[in-house]
Parts: C-alpha cells; structure tokens; sequence
C-alpha cells in the first residue's frame, strides 16, 4: 500500500470496544471451522481506499478499519472476514470488485 | 476538507481544468480494452482479476468460482466506465475556465472504480513499489510521463477518499 496522501487516523485509543467492530466474523451454528479471507499489502492501493472499503464492504467501525489496513501494511496481509466457503468466496468477490487483492484460505 | 470534491447534498461536485477532463476521459477506452484482454498470464489482467484460491489444489473450485463471480464484476466495471464518461461529458464551465461536473452516488462509486483500476492497471505496468517517491522524476526517463499520470490520479483519488471517509460513520 502507499501512504500518500493519506492521513490515516493511527492514533486510535488503547482499548477497543467490540461490539460492532466484530459483526461479520463465524455464525454460531457453524460448527467446522471457518474459512477465512485474507487481504494482501500492494503497493497501489492507497491506505484511505483499504479503510474506506472494509468500512462500506463489512460496516467496520473507522478503528477496526484502519487496524485491519495497518496489519496488511506492516505485517503484509490480515484475515478481514471468515464464515462459510460459499460466504468467503463472496467477501473475495466483493473485495476484488473494489480493487483490493483477497484470497480465501481453510487453515489446518 | 477537499477542494476537488465538495459535497452538496446527495452530490459531490468535482472541479477540473480542461486537461485534467481529457487525462479522465481517456481512461474509460483504455480500460474496457485491458478488460477484454484475453491473455490470462498478463499482468494487469491478473492484477484486475486475481484468483480467489492461492491453494492450487482448489483449482476446480477456483474455475467455479471464476465462471459464476467474474461476469459480475466485469459487468459492473463496464457499466462503472459509461457513468463516468457520461458524467465527464455533462460537465460544465466553472470559474476561471475549469470545468465542473456533478456526481451522484453511483457515479462516485464508479469514479473511484474507475481511478483505482487506472492507478492498478498503471502501477504494475510501471512496476510501482512501496518506496515509490513520485517528488524525483525523471523527465528523461521513458516511463516519466506514466509515473506522473499514475502520481495525478493517486492525488485525485486521495482527494476523493477523504471526501467520502469525511461523510462515513467513524
């Protein structure tokens, strides 16, 4: 990703609350495990865009975002979202609607 | 608050001059053409349609999902580009010979498709990196005038980002 001309909001408080920060993570009644969707660094996509997307795409709170964005940044990837293949394989579809490089991956 | 964008109501108004319509305008043509390409070993091709399944032991899932998910997303790509030439052709005369042009939703949505598959498309054709500082051009270089179309559209985009993160919930 590349900063500029970004002004990411880094500094966010300590502790996070996290009601709705976590509203599109696994469903209860499944019980094998999840898979997960993974959005990779690239070196085109501004830091605003990958905020602004997690936002609009999973109705992140501005905080889970932004830390979200700073993950892929710093650590070159972050698992954005996980549930079942069929609703992976839609997040994947909507994120590279948008631009941004996701995969989905099953972990042991 | 952006100067390029301003929001008014349920539309934003973004203000040009009149090279910076035409830059806008040619992108539309350019990248129907790279989403037709045929070539699916081409880099920009993969970097605007990426698989979805890094497991190549997924294969056969990742060519169900190509075939039920990639028609979508070209469709709508498509129709991004007739939105914002159409946009683009209504705009008109501001102050001091810029251009003004008024954008509803949808055609906010398909500007920042538009600009984010360009600066895509741009960025790996140049071969963009992390450390990319736009501030040393090279006006001799052969790829000057990409890295300063891709630096104008990275600015604009920027511009429109912070408009649209300025109206979001935090």
């Amino acid at each position: 990703m590349t900063s500029a001309p970004v002004e990411a909001p880094v500094e966010a408080p300590p502790e996070l609350p996290l009601e709705e920060g976590e509203p599109d993570v696994g469903l209860s009644h499944v019980t094998d495990r999840p898979w997960i969707v993974i959005v990779w660094n690239d070196p085109v996509n501004l830091m605003s865009y990958v905020v602004f997307v997690l936002q609009k795409l999973f109705g992140y709170s501005r905080e889970k975002a932004t830390r979200l964005m700073l993950q892929v940044h710093r650590e070159g990837k972050a698992a954005v979202s996980e549930g079942t293949r069929e609703k992976a394989e839609g997040d994947v579809a909507r994120l590279h609607g948008y631009g941004l490089w996701a995969t989905l991956e099953h972990p042991a | 608050m952006s100067r390029r964008f301003v929001r008014k109501g349920d539309i934003v108004r973004v203000t040009l001059s009149e090279p910076e319509r035409d830059l806008l305008r040619g992108l539309p043509d350019q990248l129907r053409s790279l989403y037709s390409s045929d070539d699916p070993d081409d880099a920009v091709t993969t970097r605007l349609f990426p698989r979805a399944y890094l497991d190549p032991t997924e294969d056969a899932a990742e060519r169900e999902w190509e075939a039920l998910v990639r028609p979508e997303i070209l469709r709508e790509k498509l129709e991004a580009l007739e939105l914002v030439v159409k946009a683009l052709d209504a705009a008109v005369p501001g102050r001091r010979g810029r251009l003004l042009a008024d954008l509803s939703e949808d055609d906010v949505a398909a500007f920042l498709g538009v600009l984010n598959d360009a600066r895509l498309a741009l960025g790996t054709t140049i071969g963009v990196t992390d450390d990319l500082d736009l501030s040393v051009l090279d006006p001799s270089d052969p790829e000057s005038a990409a890295y300063a179309a891709y630096g104008w559209l990275t600015y604009l985009q920027g511009e429109l980002i912070e408009t649209l993160l300025g109206t979001m919930p935090g």
